[in-house]
């Protein structure tokens, strides 16, 4: 940070030779407590990449800008180097022209590229070819190289080879039979040692196998142990939460024995005495004659005294029409015998009362009273239909006294 | 010319020397030998094939060459001849395949070329040694977790279940042998395609190792809960009573094992005690005490697992009531057996030691 601000007063040469750099002591600026966050400070970039950075020195010190022996370029030798570099270029120019040419060629031709060598020769894009064929023989077995025979020197000899002295057979076949039997006995060997390792496995492994069985059945006898342990622990409990159960369920019933007991003792007379009030219990006979027969006996009664009675009024009737008849006469008599005695005393006394009787009996059944006659005195005149009118099956209570009454009064 | 054929030559004659063994095709020198056997298999001519094949076979067993084929590409090219119509060429190519799955870097190749799927369709092939070859090959990579795995994604199991019913003795062990490993896996196949039925019959068998592999595949296939219900039902118990006197002791130690794993559970329990087998462990665990040291001489290992995994059994069936009043016999034994044997052999038998003398 602090090597970006110095960056400020740093001095750029404008010579392009080294960078140098030179600064006043100072003070740095007051370091922020915290950091802004919206950049808000305008100011060079705090820092920068140092690859791109002047002042880091990159690659070899050695190879780079050799130091001129001065410091200013020689004003001399710079302008010496631009004369040369413009001769360079006027020389250039200068064979560029003095090249011989052909002439321009007449307004409407163009120049073209015509031969002028002793022999004619055809110029073409293509460059000739001729096709030839060649086949290769078929690849052959090489045949086995022949043995170099060094070119014979000397003289040659003879000599007398006995038979076996050359070739002995049981030394020639031995290394051959060695090989053999060695590599059949390595071969056999292989496969014994494969086959015991193989057997050496198997019996670690059974061996090993005996073990995990054993450990196996004992951790299964373990569980089967606490399993049974569990179900007899279970079975207990359910043994006892049963009879807990059952002693329960006994003291409940001998409490409901006991309250049903007291219950019912009250329950009985009260169930009776109800029943009894309702009228459930009673005598058929006693009921047969209250309900069937009573009332037909009333009914009976009451037609019998409705009967007595018409005759009664019958009887009054036959009563009052002669004691009428009997007054009617007796007036008669009476004014007759009134006149008598004033004329004729004795003549006229006893006949009219010895034909009244017979009037009587006449009267009595040829005339019945009319109903319209009926004095005021009589109070049965209206009840006589009445109680002829009343069907049997009227209340008996209701007639009984209505009879009394109408049989009272006439008396 | 005329010359040259007047004068003695060391060489005897110039045709190529002779092809001493015609059924193996002539090794190139060093890191060319198996790039030109790998374009040899390619060949359309059917002897070329057989005798890369061939030599193959024998080259095959050098763990280096083994990688270098692989490099080569190898395998792209065998499971080609896997569906070859020559017998032979089909036998020799799950024979290289076997060779190869010896080695963990063949077995990752078969399980990345998919080459299960097309050895499997050689367990019908009417070539016997062809179906050999492919069971082992199927056995040598279901060594491990991901071949097991392989294996059982590819749904083999049933197929070998089948197997197990119709092939000759030999490949039976090596299909025991494969679902031993894959059970390892996963059982749940197995148990469906009813390969516990199949097993309890194969107890019979009159061959030793036989029988101890079914044993032990009733060991694997009972781990799970299911199993040991099956085991149950179809009541392959009795009959592995009956082998914890077997003359073989793999077979006893197996059908320990076996019964190890069933008596886990309640019923394995119950049913057990039932058929006798309290009294037939207690035996075994007695009898080889006696034996120990004659048995000791012909091999710890197999000795000591009759009897970790007698005691193991014993411990399971003690924790039945009835069982445990039985065992309660056998209790100084088993202190003796805590005191000299191995670490393992404490541990287990203490642990059935304090089940025998558990109270209530």
């Amino acid at each position: 940070m602090y090597l970006g601000m110095a960056a400020t007063a740093a001095k750029m040469p404008d010579q392009g030779g080294t960078y140098t750099f030179q600064s006043k002591p100072h003070e740095g600026p007051p370091a922020m407590k915290f950091r802004d966050p919206y950049q808000t400070t305008n100011g060079p970039a705090l820092y920068g990449n140092i690859m791109y950075d002047r002042r880091i020195v990159r690659g070899n010190t050695y190879a780079q800008h050799v130091l001129p022996a001065t410091v200013q370029p020689d004003p001399i030798e710079v302008q010496r180097q631009a004369e040369a570099r413009r001769r360079i270029l006027a020389r250039k120019r200068a064979t560029d022209q003095l090249r011989p040419r052909s002439a321009e060629p007449v307004e409407g031709r163009k120049h073209i590229d015509v031969q002028t060598e002793l022999y004619l020769e055809e110029i073409k894009d293509r460059v000739e070819e001729a096709d030839v064929e060649c086949q290769t023989d078929a690849f052959l077995d090489r045949p086995p190289t022949p043995l170099f025979v060094p070119a014979k020197t000397g003289v040659d000899n003879t000599t007398q080879i006995l038979d076996g002295e050359l070739f002995d057979f049981d030394i020639e076949v031995k290394p051959i039979l060695e090989v053999l039997v060695g590599k059949t006995i390595e071969q056999a060997l292989m496969e014994v040692m494969e086959e015991e390792e193989l057997a050496n496995l198997r019996a670690q492994q059974r061996q090993f196998e005996e073990l995990r069985h054993a450990e196996l059945v004992e951790t299964q006898r373990l569980e089967e142990q606490e399993r049974r342990h569990c179900e007899e622990k279970q079975r207990r409990m359910a043994q006892q939460r049963e009879v807990l159960a059952i002693e329960a369920e006994t003291a409940r019933k001998i409490a409901a024995r006991a309250f049903a007991q007291n219950y019912l003792s009250d329950l009985v007379p009260s169930v009776f005495g109800a029943l009894s009030e309702n009228g459930y219990f009673y005598d058929p006979v006693a009921k047969d004659v209250e309900g069937n027969f009573v009332p037909w006996l009333l009914s009976r009664v009451k037609e019998n005294m409705g009967h007595v009675l018409l005759s009664r009024v019958m009887v009054d009737e036959l009563i009052r029409a002669v004691c009428d008849k009997r007054h009617d006469q007796a007036k008669k008599m009476k004014q007759e015998t009134r006149a008598r005695s004033r004329g004729d005393t004795e003549a006229a006394g006893p006949a009219p009362a010895a034909a009244a009787p017979i009037q009587l009996a006449d009267s009595a059944v040829s005339v019945p009273p009319p109903p319209s006659s009926a004095s005021p005195v009589d109070p049965l005149g209206p009840s006589i239909p009445n109680i002829e009118t009343t069907p049997a099956t009227d209340n008996t209570s209701a007639d009984i006294p209505s009879i009394v009454e109408s049989s009272d009064i006439p008396q | 010319m005329e010359l040259l054929s007047r004068m003695a030559t060391t060489r005897i004659t110039t045709a190529l020397p002779p092809n001493i063994d015609i059924t193996k095709a002539e090794l190139a020198y060093g890191e060319h030998m198996l790039p030109k056997l790998n374009r040899q298999l390619q060949d359309d001519t059917l002897i070329t094939r057989q005798r890369a094949l061939n030599a193959l076979c024998d080259v095959l067993h050098n763990p280096e060459h083994v990688s270098a084929a692989l490099k080569v590409g190898m395998a792209k090219s065998l499971k080609k001849l896997l569906g070859d119509s020559d017998g032979t060429v089909r036998w020799k190519a799950t024979e290289v395949l076997f060779i190869c799955s010896n080695h963990a870097i063949g077995r990752d190749a078969i399980l990345e070329f998919d080459l299960i799927q097309p050895i499997s369709a050689l367990f019908d092939d009417q070539h016997e040694d062809a179906r050999l070859m492919s069971h082992r090959a199927v056995e040598s990579v279901s060594h491990t977790v991901n071949g097991a795995q392989g294996i059982v994604d590819a749904n083999l199991i049933k197929k070998l279940v089948e197997k197990l019913k119709t092939e000759t003795d030999e490949i039976k062990q090596l299909v025991l042998d494969t679902l031993h490993y894959c059970m390892k896996v996963d059982t749940s196949q197995a148990l469906a395609a009813e390969a516990m039925e199949v097993f309890t019959l194969l107890l019979g068998h009159k061959m030793w190792e036989i029988r101890g592999k079914a044993a032990r595949d009733i060991m694997d296939i009972s781990f799970p809960l299911e199993g040991k219900k099956k085991a149950v039902k179809v009541r392959c118990i009795p009959v592995l009573v009956k082998l914890l006197a077997d003359p073989n002791f793999h077979v006893r130690a197996q059908s320990a094992g076996a019964l190890m794993s069933i008596a886990i559970t309640t019923e394995g329990k119950q049913e057990s005690i039932r058929e006798g087998a309290v009294e037939a462990l207690i035996a075994l665990l007695q009898a080889d005490e006696t034996t120990d040291v004659r048995l000791n001489v012909i091999k710890v290992n197999s000795l000591s697992n009759v009897r970790l995994l007698t005691v193991k059994a014993i411990t399971m069936l003690a924790e039945a009531p009835s069982g445990r009043e039985k065992l309660a016999q056998v209790v100084p034994t088993l202190q003796s057996i805590a005191n000299t044997g191995g670490p393992m052999m404490k541990k287990v038998a203490t642990t059935a030691i304090k089940v025998i003398t558990w109270k209530p």
